[in-house]
């Protein structure tokens, strides 16, 4: 029990400082590589402004809830369709706080080993 | 960006979707779509619930992990 306790704060404070502990190696995706996947995987998520008959742009500043429109259950839909995309797990509480492309990207990219 | 910060309630619902969601895609890939038909209809019945109505959200919870199990069954392969 004390374990999985320490686990995650272990995990929540390398997540914030990018300190040196990591328990995968960061991706060797490249962060454009990560990007245009990211974006092609909020393109194909129907549900956004992106994919209405007036599409926005989506960009690495696009916040999911005020420049998608996504509301918070479709944003937990999108970020397991990520998890799908790159074969990986985001941990709950990380993925509670990721509200941007950009954001998204930057994990991707430091803490998982996507492929 | 102000970061509006989930009650723990709401982040107990949030978790619970996330889980279904995961389900979904454990699943067959061509009957994934009805499951998350299914997903989204049984959160979308209770989308109005007063955000203190505490007990009935508990209540559909603890409903939802019940249910939850019953479909991690591998043996089920489709909904319709």
């Amino acid at each position: 029990m004390f374990r999985s306790l320490l686990r995650a704060n272990v995990a929540r404070s390398a997540m914030i400082s990018q300190g040196p502990v990591r328990f995968y190696s960061p991706s060797n995706l490249s962060k454009t590589a990560i990007s245009s996947r990211v974006i092609d995987v909020i393109k194909s998520f129907n549900k956004t402004d992106a994919s209405s008959s007036n599409p926005t742009e989506i960009t690495m500043e696009s916040s999911f809830k005020k420049d998608l429109g996504l509301d918070s259950l479709d944003t937990v839909e999108l970020i397991v369709a990520m998890e799908e995309e790159f074969s990986i797990e985001i941990p709950d509480k990380v993925a509670d706080e990721l509200t941007s492309v950009a954001q998204t990207v930057d994990y991707i990219k430091d803490h998982t080993d996507a492929s | 960006m102000a970061v509006r910060k989930f009650t723990g309630l709401q982040r107990d619902v949030l978790h619970l979707y996330r889980q279904w969601i995961r389900l979904a895609f454990q699943k067959p890939s061509a009957n994934r779509q009805n499951f998350l038909n299914y997903i989204h209809l049984e959160f979308h019945k209770n989308r109005d619930l007063r955000r203190k109505d505490f007990t009935t959200i508990e209540y559909l919870i603890r409903n939802g992990q019940k249910k939850l199990k019953t479909f991690q069954n591998p043996n089920l392969k489709n909904i319709h």
